[in-house]
């Protein structure tokens, strides 16, 4: 299925609450490296998930989707762990966390 | 039993706070715990509970020191190249704490390690599926289960009380069939304060769990000590989950 949603600046402030229809996206630790140029908001729709949102910036930030598209990548939504099929709301708050694994 | 004299004096600290006392003191001197990996974060998790008086202390690791260890795994010296981590550890530790028993196993986990009695489990290894192993170990004896890992600049620590929670563990959070990230410790590195930032952790929370103030089953913390910052993440229980799950 095609996805016309696009990323771009949110009118918003990044801080404080969300408007209507906006994800704030968060990108923890070295993940934050890879994601220079990324609005820190996005649209809402009804169908996102964090693997749509993944995917929709494969094009423009491929190092940051190939750092996204390694294993043990985290995820949570407003500060709780899901999975990448996640149904993602507007006014959410969507973290990804690379893996951590050394000891 | 009652702590003796050289015991009031060298766990005086402890004995002061009132959430610790003599109680709290007695129940880490009865307490046995098996730490698993005695790299960057084994180190600083043994000698900070080595120095609380965690009555019993397993060490589990196959690996021998190497001069590449010494920028962060802070028990070992020159002397101790090619000598087995756990052996160096052991009498660095009793040279620390003669009141404390340390045993040690110089080889890779096995159903050896897990044999006798734990009353908690540190996990400071660098694979998922020893991480995996340890998890199911936990769970399936209802011990709490300690579980840390660090790369870079960042660490990542989760605990699970298994004896007074009941679903939710590691494989809920990490599925024990995802594969290795490319990165590891070894080929692109680590900060050496940042596996001591999340030893130390590790070490708080087992003696949290032990004297009996934890109540954070499955969160997750996350540290980045390039920026600063620490997230702290909820979990919730997968129903279909392999090791915790109805089935």
């Amino acid at each position: 299925m095609p996805l016309s949603c696009s990323i771009k600046p949110a009118a918003s402030p990044a801080t404080g609450l969300l408007g209507l229809n906006m994800i704030k996206l968060l990108f923890f630790g070295r993940l934050g490296d890879f994601a220079e140029g990324v609005a820190p908001n996005i649209e809402a729709r009804a169908d996102l998930t964090p693997a749509k949102i993944r995917d929709l910036l494969a094009a423009d930030h491929p190092a940051l989707f190939a750092e996204l598209s390694q294993p043990q990548v985290l995820i949570s939504l407003n500060q709780m762990i899901v999975g990448w099929e996640q149904p993602v709301f507007d006014g959410a708050e969507l973290a990804f966390l690379p893996p951590v694994t050394g000891g | 039993m009652s702590l003796s004299d050289s015991q009031f004096m060298r766990y005086s600290r402890h004995l002061l706070m009132d959430d610790i006392g003599e109680q709290g003191q007695q129940r880490l001197l009865n307490a046995h715990v098996l730490i698993v990996g005695m790299g960057g974060l084994g180190c600083p998790v043994s000698l900070y509970l080595a120095a609380a008086g965690l009555g019993g202390l397993t060490l589990c690791d196959g690996d021998t020191v190497d001069q590449s260890n010494l920028q962060r795994q802070i028990l070992y010296t020159p002397e101790d190249y090619g000598k087995p981590k756990a052996l160096c550890a052991q009498q660095r530790l009793l040279a620390l704490n003669p009141d404390i028993e340390v045993n040690i196993f110089t080889e890779e986990l096995s159903p050896a390690t897990l044999a006798p009695s734990y009353d908690l489990v540190v996990d400071c290894t660098d694979n998922l599926a020893t991480r995996q192993q340890l998890n199911a170990y936990c769970f399936a004896q209802k011990i709490p289960f300690v579980s840390a890992s660090a790369l870079g600049w960042e660490g990542q620590l989760v605990a699970f009380d298994f004896a007074a929670s009941g679903n939710l563990c590691l494989n809920c959070i990490i599925d024990k069939e995802s594969a290795e990230p490319l990165l590891n410790c070894s080929n692109s590195g680590v900060v050496g304060p940042v596996l001591g930032v999340m030893g130390s952790l590790q070490a708080t929370t087992a003696i949290r769990i032990l004297v009996g103030y934890f109540k954070q089953h499955g969160r997750v913390q996350r540290y980045d000590g390039k920026s600063g910052q620490w997230l702290t993440l909820n979990a919730k229980a997968n129903p279909q989950c392999d090791i915790c799950g109805v089935r």
